[in-house]
């Protein structure tokens, strides 16, 4: 039986890489449940952000914050052109995930080709620092990710629950051709939501470039586990992809802690499997 | 004239669903179409609210172009929709599909008092209006709605079969509003399936049958022709 202290570290770190998964999940999952596109290249554009962080930090001396702005605005960009593909050739959502599939390989490619397979490090003033609450280290950055995750995924919540266009985003999720004749124009929400999925991506990349060491093949780890946050926090519901981010997060750090690493992976498709069979209510 | 189409066809594909179709509508009338099922009734009803876009012929709303305006823009001009079937955003309490029945310009400034009016024209939506429009009964459905689309502030209201589904006690109160709703002034184009209902209520009335209109008049005159009354009052 493990010590105590060591479950106690391993449910800190557990919360706190489930706000990155939270932080991963959100642009998935809004994309996902209110335009019915599901993007896989969503974890490439995280990693490609993180990489981009990475590479201003180390070759130009880039602060991570700067280097966010600007991947923010880039990647909004991004999603808006990414957006205008699938409207002009009337993708489906199975044909989204085929598409994004690509666009996945490709970036990994391109990352590859640019950077090599080789594993990155970036190495900041910050990367070690922690403070300490009686026997347990808290990280820095972790925490820092955690709260930037918490804060997306409530004011996200916040504005489809009470602004008049996350109303309006709700309402053509639900019936588009009726919204339109209410005088919405799905057309250029669905730009906009596209857009702000994308920069998402960008800020959880940032954040990944901080904490995490890069590797291209990263994204295809991500993928397994944050379809199953999307999932468990139902599509679309932003609180719902952090809570669901924290759930596998600690789980996983459990297994670690209690078990081995090695079955981590494991936890939450067997998570994903038991909610999805007993279906509690809140799914 | 407030509507005026000319001539319109509609299809969907390659299949015409309405052909070559004259109606009018005058500012403050009841109009009703009726015919059989797949007769094109809703077809004409959606294509007037921007759901479907002409294929041939004019239609014009209040002078203007509708088939030059873009969907979204259709309610602004001041055409309102009550869809066959309601669909209402289900996942949404009763409130917030009123708000988007204001969604509009024009019509978002004065979405307080909007919603005012509709509590005072159904009094048991403002007692379920943080309930999920979903899981209201079908007769409450239908007034949520009808609240909607007058959130809108339209000048003409299309009512897409609104007594579909509902027992008959509350097809008399919808009706009942329909009534009301007409006194304030608003021109209503009435698709229903209740000819009974709909001639009882309507200034004139179109009988469309396989994509085409085939009589046209007061109701009183189309009462008066034997086959009508035949095939859709039974007599």
């Amino acid at each position: 039986m493990p010590h105590l202290t060591l479950l106690e570290q391993a449910l800190i770190s557990g919360i706190l890489a489930g706000g990155l998964y939270g932080l991963l999940a959100l642009g998935l999952s809004l994309s996902w449940g209110l335009l019915r596109l599901v993007n896989l290249g969503h974890f490439a554009m995280a990693l490609l952000a993180a990489y981009l962080t990475w590479y201003l930090g180390t070759a130009f001396a880039i602060a991570p914050w700067w280097a966010g702005v600007a991947i923010v605005v880039a990647f909004f960009v991004y999603g808006v052109a990414l957006h205008w593909v699938f409207m002009r050739f009337r993708v489906t959502e199975m044909g989204s995930m085929l598409i994004t599939f690509g666009i996945a390989v490709i970036v990994e490619s391109t990352i590859q080709t640019i950077w090599t397979a080789d594993f990155r490090r970036y190495e900041t003033a910050l990367a070690g620092a922690s403070f300490v609450v009686g026997a347990l280290y808290v990280p820095m950055l972790n925490l820092a990710a955690f709260v930037v995750a918490a804060l997306l995924a409530v004011l996200t919540w916040a504005w489809l629950r009470f602004a008049t266009i996350g109303k309006a985003l709700r309402a053509c999720a639900e019936d588009a051709p009726i919204a339109t004749a209410f005088g919405i124009n799905h057309r250029a929400l669905s730009f906009l939501l596209s857009g702000i999925c994308a920069a998402y991506a960008g800020i959880a990349g940032v954040f990944i470039a901080l904490i995490a060491t890069l590797a291209p093949s990263e994204i295809w780890t991500w993928i397994g586990v944050v379809f199953a946050v999307v999932i468990i926090g139902r599509l679309g519901n932003p609180i719902g992809a952090l809570a669901g981010g924290i759930l596998i997060g600690v789980c996983e750090a459990m297994t670690m802690a209690v078990a081995d690493p090695a079955w981590a992976p494991l936890v939450s498709f067997s998570l994903l499997i038991a909610l999805l069979l007993f279906r509690p209510r809140w799914i | 004239m407030l509507l005026e189409a000319q001539n319109l066809s509609v299809g969907y594909g390659g299949a015409p669903a309405i052909t070559d179709i004259s109606i009018a509508i005058d500012a403050g009338e009841i109009v009703a179409v009726i015919g059989p099922n797949g007769a094109g009734k809703s077809t004409l009803v959606n294509c007037i609210a921007g759901l479907l876009r002409p294929q041939a012929g004019r239609l014009r709303f209040a002078g203007g172009d509708l088939a030059a305006v873009a969907a979204h823009r259709i309610c602004g001009q001041g055409i309102a929709l009550v869809p066959e079937g309601r669909r209402l955003f289900a996942g949404m309490s009763v409130q917030e599909n009123l708000e988007i029945g204001a969604y509009r310009r024009g019509a978002r400034q004065m979405q307080l008092e909007g919603i005012e009016r509709v509590y005072a024209l159904f009094p048991m939506l403002r007692l379920r209006r943080q309930q999920m429009a979903g899981t209201l009964s079908g007769g409450q459905q239908q007034m949520v709605a009808i609240g909607r689309a007058l959130m809108a502030r339209p000048r003409l209201l299309l009512l897409d079969e609104p007594s579909l589904g509902l027992a008959p006690s509350v097809v008399e109160e919808v009706f009942e509003v329909v009534r009301a709703i007409h006194a304030q002034g608003i021109a209503i184009l009435l698709v229903e399936q209740n000819v009974a209902l709909a001639l009882a209520i309507a200034d004139r009335a179109y009988v469309l049958e396989e994509g085409r209109i085939v009589a046209a008049g007061v109701p009183a005159a189309l009462l008066a022709q034997s086959r009508i009354r035949e095939a859709y009052l039974g007599l």
